[in-house]
């Protein structure tokens, strides 16, 4: 039950508050990018099982059980992020154990969640009263360079992949580019870069695009066959920072049907450490504007950031941003549109029935001492394959005395 | 159905239904030598006709294989560094072959009876896991069935038969508590656990915790060869006790001790010893193709598995017997296997 925080008298605000809570149980309410997995890799080392790592009583996070029930949360995906530092180390076991714990915490907790991978299994979950869960890869650098991996996370739940997170790949530049922190390398995507994202739209894997580069974010909006998504980014136009999308790329967004979720993070909602919920729907606003009510969505990042809205303060708060869009006469479509029906529109469509693509990335693009180069010809980056003997001879002998 | 073999010794035809040849060879390293050779890219090879390699589909039948485990070996080498990713891009491989061609299919449990060839996939060497219980989960979902504990390398949890040939984690011996724990989360995942490549010690220790019976992927008899890779005597006994099976490796260096003459009847022999010391219920086929060099003479791809046939059925091996080695014993290990995963989620054992 959500209990309203204000004192309902008969009047505006009590009838707003009955529409929205009417609104929110019949309606699917899907806001991106959640860093749960996150804070239990953090605190309790994924051990799910201890005493202090109960998701009902867990009070320290953003999310907890109890919240994510007052906060209509319908469904969710949980980012399966690890950091940067992971890049050229052990990123790609990081990634799958962070995949492993959301599958845990759908195991351990089957009242609550359903760990699903498609528009059907949301609506499933949903009409179940369960949250339904699914998973994002966050940073490109989870794949290791790899279409094999790219395809492999596919397999095993994931459904979107943030192509950076704020580093470079080697194949894409991330948002530091854009500031003076960093210098641009790949002004955009490398070649390989163009592959993942059409592996991507051929899997129906949606490409996110917080966190890129605006050079990045152009080049992908303009090959990309499926529409795209910010999961967790806001208007560069009310708060000039470079994590946030500019007008031109919005204007992008509005043509190509893709998808902004508006990110509560106050340095990135007021350019300040201090914002309220209006500065979020002031955001919401102005996005509609540039782009259209059909590109508008929460995006959150609720236990990925500290520093979040007073109004806005954890999971359960999602129902008050609804209040405010009401008040501020968006229709119950659009609001319906911005909670769930965007991004499932989105996700509805992917492209079917070509080849899987197999070019693996040039060698030389690739850094680190944390990798080994079997598979690669003994031509280091070109195509050519080596007469059969040679092949044989070169590349068996060594490698089978080792073998019994 | 046509007689596909004859039997001159005893004066009159045995004519064998095809089921009797419906295969279930276990390792094969094929899966190698498409990175090595065409560096996964599937769209560069027809697999029907392949003649690089000692497999490829039509050999395949022509051996009546029907159904195949696919060995997505990585390197030793790569322990440390990128393992994970790399068995990744091997199971990738493995998917999109079996996707691409019509007479494979891959399949992940005992059931079901297709007439095409079966794909399964197994993991060569606990260095695949990286020491993640987790990663191990996420193979089994990707369709992974088995995993071979150690390859020539020790991990930070299991010991390896060979020594000296790489200096991973070299205090290592038997299984660790970690390793125990591994052991464990195969039971509880219906991941069948293969004892090739690693130590006795090893062995031993997983026989012990082990609630599901266990597989050699392929080793053969130390008795009769007393190669690091094969299994001696004592542990053949303990093997028949735990229900499991060795599947009998083909690979000619660890069959002959270094006789210059290998052929079907080396191969026999180990087949004869193990039957005689663990019973034929004990045994399968093993294989190696595609993994090692040299084969024995008459069996040098996997189109003659039919010839070892013939040779154990002049040796006195009867129907039943071949059928179990061919089928029956493995279809029996991996069925108690999934069967011991089921128990495990009526108790909610947790790890």
């Amino acid at each position: 039950l959500w209990d309203p925080p204000w004192h309902c008298p008969l009047g505006e605000a009590c009838l707003q508050f009955l529409r929205v809570r009417s609104l929110l149980s019949a309606t699917l309410s899907l806001p991106r990018h959640n860093d749960l997995p996150w804070q239990l890799l953090n605190k309790f080392n994924n051990q799910l099982r201890l005493p202090e790592a109960n998701l009902t009583v867990l009070n320290d996070t953003h999310t907890n059980i109890p919240k994510l029930r007052q906060g209509h949360v319908g469904a969710q995906f949980w980012s399966v992020y690890v950091p940067c530092e992971t890049q050229n180390k052990d990123a790609v076991k990081r990634t799958l154990e962070q995949m492993d714990v959301v599958q845990r915490m759908c195991d351990l907790y089957p009242e609550t969640f359903s760990c699903v991978t498609d528009p059907d299994g949301i609506e499933l979950a949903f009409r179940s009263g369960k949250v339904a869960s699914l998973m994002g890869v966050e940073g490109g650098h989870s794949i290791d360079s790899s279409l094999g991996v790219l395809r492999t996370l596919y397999r095993l739940g994931a459904r979107y992949m943030t192509l950076t997170h704020s580093c470079n790949t080697p194949w894409a530049d991330n948002w530091l580019v854009d500031t003076n922190d960093e210098k641009p390398v790949h002004h955009g995507l490398s070649p390989f870069g163009k592959i993942v994202v059409q592996e991507m739209n051929r899997l129906g894997m949606i490409v996110d695009l917080a966190h890129v580069s605006v050079d990045t974010m152009k080049a992908v909006l303009n090959i990309s066959r499926a529409p795209i998504i910010f999961s967790h980014s806001s208007a560069y136009g009310i708060c000039p920072h470079r994590r946030n999308v500019p007008d031109d790329v919005l204007r992008l967004v509005n043509s190509t049907g893709s998808l902004v979720m508006v990110n509560f993070y106050n340095n990135y909602v007021t350019c300040s450490n201090k914002a309220k919920l209006s500065d979020v729907a002031d955001h919401m606003d102005y996005v509609k504007k540039v782009a259209g009510a059909k590109a508008v969505g929460f995006g959150g990042d609720y236990d990925g950031v500290t520093g979040l809205p007073t109004g806005l303060e954890d999971v359960s708060k999602y129902p008050a941003l609804v209040a405010e869009l009401l008040a501020r006469n968006w229709t119950e479509e659009e609001v319906k549109g911005a909670l769930a029906e965007n991004l499932l529109r989105v996700f509805r469509q992917v492209e079917r029935n070509t080849a899987p693509y197999e070019s693996p990335i040039a060698l030389e693009e690739l850094e680190g001492s944390c990798r080994t180069n079997y598979g690669y010809s003994t031509d280091a980056g070109t195509a050519q394959r080596p007469s059969a003997a040679l092949a044989l001879a070169l590349v068996l002998a060594p490698l089978l005395s080792v073998l019994y | 159905t046509q007689p596909l073999l004859t039997c001159p010794l005893k004066g009159n035809n045995l004519f064998l239904s095809q089921a009797l040849f419906v295969f279930h060879s276990s390792h094969n390293d094929f899966a190698l030598q498409l990175r090595i050779l065409y560096q996964n890219r599937l769209s560069r090879v027809n697999l029907r006709e392949l003649n690089l390699t000692h497999t490829n589909l039509v050999k395949l039948q022509a051996g009546y294989v029907g159904a195949q485990f696919w060995s997505v070996y990585v390197l030793c080498s790569a322990q440390n560094k990128d393992a994970v990713r790399l068995t990744l891009e091997q199971i990738d491989v493995v998917k999109r072959m079996c996707n691409s061609y019509e007479e494979l299919e891959l399949v992940m449990t005992s059931q079901g009876d297709s007439r095409r060839i079966a794909c399964l996939i197994g993991i060569e060497g606990g260095h695949s896991i990286d020491s993640s219980l987790a990663t191990l989960r996420m193979y089994y979902d990707l369709g992974v069935r088995y995993m071979t504990l150690t390859h020539s390398c020790n991990t930070p949890w299991s010991e390896s038969s060979s020594k000296g040939m790489h200096n991973f984690y070299p205090s290592v011996t038997g299984l660790t508590a970690f390793g125990q724990e591994v052991v464990k989360e195969m039971n509880r995942l219906g991941m069948l656990i293969d004892l090739s490549h690693t130590s006795h010690s090893t062995v031993k220790a997983a026989l012990n915790i082990s609630k599901a019976p266990v597989i050699f992927s392929h080793s053969s008899a130390f008795s009769v060869c007393n190669h690091s890779r094969n299994v001696p005597d004592d542990i053949l006994q303990e093997l028949k006790r735990n229900k499991g099976i060795i599947m009998v490796t083909f690979n000619a260096d660890v069959l002959a001790c270094g006789r210059k003459v290998v052929n079907i009847s080396t191969l026999a022999d180990h087949f004869d010893h193990i039957k005689e010391i663990a019973g034929s219920e004990s045994i399968g086929i093993g294989g190696d193709y595609d993994g090692v060099e040299r084969f024995p003479e008459g069996l040098e791809d996997v189109s003659k598995y039919p010839s070892l046939i013939e040779e154990l059925l002049r040796r006195g091996w009867n129907e039943t017997e071949l059928k179990g080695v061919l089928r029956e014993n493995f279809l029996r290990v991996f069925r108690e296997v999934e069967n011991v995963r089921l128990k495990s989620k009526l108790n909610l054992e947790s790890y």
